[in-house]
């Protein structure tokens, strides 16, 4: 039977488009966050598990571990609720809360102006956090600028791509940070550019990335922020207040100390200085 | 080749395989003697029951995908040998377009296009990423095995046909009472051989973040962070598929030797 | 030329499609660019998964057991594992340890390495398809054929390898299309293919359904090219007494 595109040409878009609909009115109907939270007496926080010390699997257990897991699960005690824990990618996470798989994101996801713009954000930060590239110790690059035209590895949804693009790196993004160090120990990029809190504590311990340094100033050092749906007020003030609680009783600094975070973070000295003057 | 079975069998085991055994026995004593010293394979230990439980989440997946899979082939398959036209077509067209279809794309798709909730009523009924997959999985499934259906009853002779027809059988008889169950037979093998390819399909799972075992081997390799037990996970994760895959394969292939002249 | 453009994104955006991004030069280069190399992926993939495919025959009906057996081992492992793991295996850790041996002087790039490891993969389905159609050559012929003073590697080169590819033109013909759309896998270490370019564009801009259109399309197209090509060299190379 010769084989004709016709009929599947015609057919595919109306599947695709009642497909769609039915997302549409789906994700229509769902709640205010806050009410459906105390409504259902659980809170769904998506969250980063890429190993390290923010988000990491208990190999005994089974169960997520991490700052980030600790940080939803004070949230969730605090609201009053159950938590149920999401793992995220960075190349889905922006999607899991737009459609309201998750009410709430703790993904290491820091504040820039675009996504300020598209998602809702609780405006006291948690965390200050910017990027930095690993290279070789003999590598020819020192500062960011020297990037240019070269590949550099990353993870998909990393908010360093723009900054990166505007170097003019060619960016290579993988599925998460796992398998872009990979990538440089294989001599794929010259650069891996990830959180500083995940690519500092590498090259510092040996002996497995002894040939290898950061490279220094930060890139784009931003706060850390939960981030809600758009318009959400109610939720981020409320969260707004759970956090500023973690800062004023230095809960944040003991949590980054429990789990072994270096360098700590000036960020959090202030802010729980900031806010012991302001409450006390 | 089925003559000198027989004569093979007259000799036990050990001695027809002296080079697997000795291997066997190998790898036994190094595990051990020498293994507990070395510390990725300790690592190993310490994450194998986090690995298992993934590979128990691709196991779920393939298994689901292959059921829903059949269920829909099978009424494909049928529809796409009916003597209407108007029955036939969307048939053929979903067969074209789910076999031609990349699985990874078909995958990319059921999982962002897809809702995360259903709401049924006044219930919310979760949707969650890993039966996304499954969905995804079960769409090429269904058009192969409605293709595998297809060639099966292509086979039957048209003899079959033609006696049932003289002996005053209905259409609907002569398919259900006479041609399906011989069908049933032949489709076998290459239906086993499409659930050992579902199966290696579930690894793309790990792409769109479903917690399989790909996606423990990514997170067990960044926290241990050490190149013998990254090395050792990675081999580890190809021996599990291996594991599972072959025995499927081998029981395929002695399906296929017993019903070839059947 | 964007005039055009212009027209298609709006008559898309009546259907509530948004094809923005084709309007955009970067992200428009960077889809072109993707499928160029999707394509360059296919050619060089097919080629060389028949030629590894061809080795693998050969090496299977040799007769000799210490060639026979570790082909036959190769086969299975690479038939009974997924591709995506062995490319991570082959690309991440194969790769980091080549560079801890041999440092810099690393000449695969990931392109190489897909190349590699779809070529060897789809070369044992080829394989196999071949060495069931090695085994379907008459013996008469052979027979008929060594009587005439060939040799073994004469008798594989003239006799059994053109009766075998057209016995097994078929098979190979489905496989370079499962070959096809399994080159979507080389997104998964950063290729620059059209999948990876699709992914980088739906994670800035959300329009995850119309990129998948795109795709299925692309690979819709490609299959079909194979196919024809497939149809076509069957129909030159069909044999007078096999015909179907």
């Amino acid at each position: 039977m010769p084989y004709t595109r016709s009929p599947v040409a015609r057919y595919l878009p109306l599947f695709v488009a009642a497909l769609t609909m039915l997302g549409g009115s789906v994700a229509a109907q769902a709640d205010a966050t806050l009410d459906k939270i105390q409504q259902r007496h659980r809170v769904v926080v998506g969250v980063l598990l890429s190993g390290g010390p923010f988000g990491s699997i208990d190999p005994m257990t089974q169960k997520p571990k991490g700052l980030n897991v600790d940080l939803a699960e004070d949230v969730a005690r605090q609201l009053g609720a159950e938590v149920e824990l999401v793992p995220v990618l960075p190349a889905n996470r922006v999607q899991f809360l737009q459609q309201g798989k998750v009410d709430l994101l703790i993904a290491n996801m820091e504040w820039t102006v675009e996504r300020g713009e598209q998602l809702g954000f609780v405006p006291t930060p948690f965390y200050r956090v910017g990027g930095t590239a690993a290279v070789l110790k003999d590598s020819a690059i020192t500062r960011w600028e020297d990037l240019k035209d070269q590949p550099v590895c990353t993870s998909q949804g990393s908010s360093y791509i723009k900054p990166l693009t505007g170097f003019g790196a060619d960016i290579k993004a993988f599925k998460s940070s796992s398998e872009s160090l990979l990538a440089l120990r294989g001599n794929n990029c010259v650069a891996a550019v990830h959180d500083a809190t995940l690519i500092n504590p590498l090259v510092a311990e040996g002996p497995e990335w002894q040939n290898y340094r950061a490279i220094s100033p930060e890139l784009n050092p931003a706060p850390s922020v939960i981030w809600t749906r758009p318009g959400e007020t109610d939720t981020q003030a409320r969260l707004d207040s759970i956090v500023k609680g973690w800062h004023r009783t230095g809960w944040l600094i003991d949590a980054e100390k429990r789990h072994h975070i270096s360098p700590p973070s000036p960020a959090l000295v202030e802010l729980h200085d900031k806010f012991q003057a302001a409450g006390a | 080749m089925a003559t000198d079975y027989p004569a093979a069998a007259s000799i036990s085991w050990p001695r027809r395989h002296p080079g697997k055994l000795l291997l066997a026995v190998i790898v036994v004593l190094w595990m051990a003697f020498g293994a507990p010293v070395n510390p990725a394979f300790v690592a190993l230990l310490e994450w194998s029951p986090a690995l298992a439980s993934g590979f128990g989440q691709n196991i779920v997946i393939s298994l689901l995908a292959i059921a829903l899979g059949s269920v829909a082939g099978l009424m494909i398959g049928a529809l796409s040998a009916s003597p209407f036209r108007v029955a036939r077509l969307p048939a053929r067209i979903w067969v074209q377009v789910f076999r031609n279809a990349p699985w990874l794309v078909l995958i990319y798709f059921t999982t962002y296009v897809f809702p995360f909730e259903l709401h049924i009523g006044t219930t919310w009924i979760a949707f969650p990423d890993w039966v996304k997959v499954t969905m995804g999985l079960a769409l090429p499934a269904s058009a192969n095995v409605a293709e595998v259906f297809r060639g099966a009853m292509a086979s039957i002779p048209d003899t079959q046909w033609e006696a049932s027809r003289s002996l005053a059988f209905t259409r609907g008889q002569i398919v259900r009472s006479i041609i399906l169950p011989q069908c049933f037979k032949r489709m076998l093998p290459p239906w086993m051989n499409l659930y050992a390819v579902i199966t290696m399909g579930t690894a793309l799972a790990s792409l769109v973040g479903v917690h399989d075992l790909i996606d423990t081997a990514q997170i067990a390799s960044n926290t241990v962070n050490r190149t013998g037990f990254t090395v050792l996970i990675y081999f580890s994760v190809l021996g599990l598929f291996f594991a599972w895959c072959y025995p499927i394969s081998r029981l395929t292939q002695r399906l296929e030797r017993r019903y070839a002249f059947s | 030329m964007t005039h055009l453009l212009e027209l298609l994104v709006q008559t898309a955006a009546r259907f509530g499609l948004n094809y923005g991004f084709l309007l955009d030069a970067y992200q428009r280069a960077s889809l072109v660019n993707g499928a160029l190399t999707s394509i360059a992926l296919c050619a060089v993939t097919i080629v060389g998964s028949l030629a590894a495919g061809l080795l693998l025959a050969s090496m299977l009906t040799s007769g000799r057991v210490w060639i026979a057996r570790p082909a036959r081992v190769f086969i299975e492992v690479t038939r009974n594992t997924p591709t995506l793991v062995q490319l991570y295996c082959a690309f991440l850790v194969l790769n980091m340890l080549l560079t801890q041996a041999i440092g810099t002087a690393n000449p695969l790039t990931p392109f190489a390495w897909v190349v590699i490891v779809i070529s060897l993969h789809k070369g044992a389905f080829h394989a196999e398809a071949l060495r069931a159609g090695i085994e379907a050559v008459p013996a008469v012929t052979l027979e008929a054929a060594s009587s005439l003073a060939f040799n073994s590697r004469q008798l594989l080169w003239n006799v059994q390898l053109p009766l075998a590819l057209r016995f097994a033109l078929p098979s190979l013909i489905n496989n370079l299309i499962d070959l096809v759309k399994m080159t979507a896998v080389a997104s998964a270490i950063a290729v620059g293919d059209i999948t990876y370019a699709s992914i980088m564009i739906w994670t800035q801009s959300d329009n995850v359904l119309e990129l998948m259109i795109l795709l299925l399309a692309f690979f819709g197209l490609l299959s079909f090219i194979v196919n024809c090509a497939g149809r076509a060299l069957e129909a030159r190379l069909r044999m007078p007494g096999y015909g179907h």
